[in-house]
């Protein structure tokens, strides 16, 4: 270690080179260049009336997926703690989505909704009345895409879950236990508090999961119907893409970076502990 | 309400074993297995009653593989009168066979799965080797531009990354496709823990044999990180087999396309006349693969999973 010391930094010059190099020219570049490139944007982004509903939409969606998928997983990693063949059993079936394309998912799901020929009819009619197109009205629609996302991506963080279980050691449980405690209290007394920093994890990796997952959505609504499903990433892929309208869609896409970066200032603090180098 | 289930004059079990519960049996008086221990302890039916909920949660998601199993296999016009289980036919396979050349969808989305794959063993390895056996002036910042990477994924650039590949005449190319998923903050991150977990006397034991950097790390350390390599090639390999958005954008002609750009195409066409056969049997087919993979390797594809979360 000392002898290389004098030339490390040619070393690690030229073994940091390939990931510098595609982290600058495909995320950084391309990322500044966007947003100092986007300023004529802003007024019509701002003033088109399809835009309105953006920013409720993505709230409303995000709302619903982030805190679902993270409730759904820790739910799903408590009841599936441990290593009976029914929970190793379960584990698997409850994490298979994670491994399908999310295209694929959505189409399952937009077989089983159409309100004409779903097998499960009478399942539909019964949640929504009438013909139970549940994908066909604003307020379901999104309720349904936002379940649909949930359903699609919880098994990863019920993983993160129970690996976060895994790192509590049984003795605390247990001295609750013998103190009297029943599993209500020892689950909220001991084990949550212990799980903190896993469920800051889980939560930031499901913010970033919530915004950047969409592919959904284009085998579900297309944004509709009326834009109740137009969430961000995709009114950027609508507006860059169909109407061709770059600098609305840069403009976007601005908001977006700033978005994200807002969110890695905020929660960079805390993840660094679990990602950081404590040095040799 | 262990006593309610202790059956009576039944022989003792194996308290490993599981068996169901059986109707309560009221203990006749008098009985002189009275004193016995109890047959199910409160936690083993805590136990049972967990696993029940466990398997419950299942019963959706179980129904939905089997309806679309089910509808692949299914006729289309019965499908479209909403009758599940009136024939059996490979029809739909025949007509997604037809719609779409899925050997060169398979093909595609191999290679740009593959592709990117070694592209980032290369990168990765080598970046996180240097983050974190070499100490070297800068190494903060470098760590911190990477750190960031995470919460900047590529599909938050499709805009500018688009007009980038135009403009540098990769576009419509897999080639193309996969450079901006080459710098991975992930794999960075995943590798680390590999690295981290390697005593520094081996590397000082080769440096003082007059061992390059370079050599360390494919002779020393490679053979070790091994399992975090594998783990993140798993990861890696799922995501971009199932990518959808970015390769739609990135790539325009059929003879480019990729799985999931291909399905989504089946489901477009399907709007005008309902064609819930075809869509069953594509997502049969893009869906497989992995699917099948997964029921071989469970433990592996849940560990390296698990092992995407960092721990601390």
């Amino acid at each position: 270690m000392i002898r290389q010391q004098s030339n490390a930094w040619a070393t690690a010059a030229w073994m940091l080179a390939p990931t510098l190099f595609f982290l600058v020219v495909f995320t950084y570049g391309p990322g500044l260049y966007n947003i100092a490139s986007s300023l004529p944007g802003f007024p019509r982004l701002f003033s088109n009336p399809a835009n309105r509903n953006l920013v409720g939409v993505t709230l409303s969606y995000m709302m619903l997926v982030v805190p679902g998928s993270v409730l759904l997983g820790l739910g799903s990693a408590l009841l599936v703690d441990g290593r009976t063949p029914a929970r190793v059993m379960a584990r698997a079936v409850l994490f298979h989505p994670v491994l399908l394309p999310p295209v694929a998912f959505a189409a399952v799901w937009l077989y089983l909704l159409n309100p004409v020929s779903s097998p499960i009819q009478p399942v539909l009619r019964w949640i929504m009345g009438g013909q139970g197109n549940i994908l066909g009205s604003s307020t379901t629609a999104l309720v349904a895409v936002a379940l649909i996302g949930i359903l699609k991506q919880f098994g990863l963080y019920m993983l993160y879950f129970l690996a976060g279980l895994q790192g509590i050691p049984v003795e605390l449980k247990d001295a609750a236990a013998m103190d009297g405690a029943n599993r209500w209290q020892i689950f909220w007394r001991v084990v949550l508090p212990l799980l903190g920093p896993t469920m800051f994890f889980v939560g930031t990796v499901a913010l970033l999961d919530g915004i950047k997952s969409v592919d959904h959505i284009f085998v579900l609504t297309k944004g509709g119907p009326s834009d109740a499903t137009n969430i961000l990433l995709y009114r950027i892929f609508v507006l860059g893409f169909e109407y061709y309208d770059v600098p609305q869609a840069a403009a976007l896409t601005t908001v977006l970076l700033t978005v994200l970066t807002l969110i890695a200032l905020l929660t960079m603090p805390k993840l660094e502990k679990r990602v950081h180098y404590y040095g040799d | 309400m262990e006593t309610k289930l202790h059956p009576g004059e039944e022989r003792p079990l194996a308290s490993d074993r599981v068996t169901p519960t059986r109707p309560e049996s009221p203990q006749p008086p008098g009985d002189p297995n009275r004193d016995r221990p109890p047959l199910f302890n409160r936690q083993q039916i805590e136990g049972w009653i967990q696993d029940g909920l466990a398997l419950l949660l299942c019963f959706p998601l179980l129904m939905v593989v089997f309806f679309m199993v089910v509808a692949a296999f299914t006729p289309n016009r019965a499908l479209n009168r909403g009758q599940l289980f009136s024939a059996f036919t490979l029809d739909n396979f025949q007509v997604a066979f037809q719609s779409a050349n899925f050997g060169l969808l398979y093909w595609n989305t191999t290679l740009y799965t593959f592709g990117v794959l070694i592209a980032q063993w290369v990168a990765v390895t080598l970046a996180a080797f240097a983050l974190t056996r070499l100490r070297f002036r800068g190494r903060e910042p470098l760590f911190y531009l990477i750190f960031l990477q995470l919460f900047l994924p590529p599909v938050a650039l499709i805009l500018p990354n688009f007009f980038l590949l135009q403009r540098i005449h990769l576009s419509n190319t897999l080639i193309g496709l996969g450079l901006p998923y080459i710098a991975s903050a992930t794999g960075i991150f995943l590798l680390r823990q590999g690295f981290k977990s390697i005593p520094s006397e081996f590397d000082d034991a080769a440096y003082v044999d007059g061992a390059t950097p370079l050599q360390v790390l494919w002779y020393v350390h490679l053979p070790m990180i091994k399992p975090y390599l594998a783990a993140f090639s798993v990861v890696s390999l799922v995501y971009h087999w199932n990518e959808f958005l970015w390769p739609l954008i990135a790539t325009s002609s059929a003879s480019k396309r990729v799985l999931s750009v291909g399905l989504a195409s089946f489901t477009r066409s399907a709007e005008s006349g309902a064609e819930w056969g075809l869509i069953a049997a594509g997502t049969v087919l893009v869906a497989s693969p992995l699917i099948l993979l997964f029921l071989f390797f469970q433990d592996f594809f849940v560990k390296s999973f698990s092992q995407s979360g960092l721990k601390g």
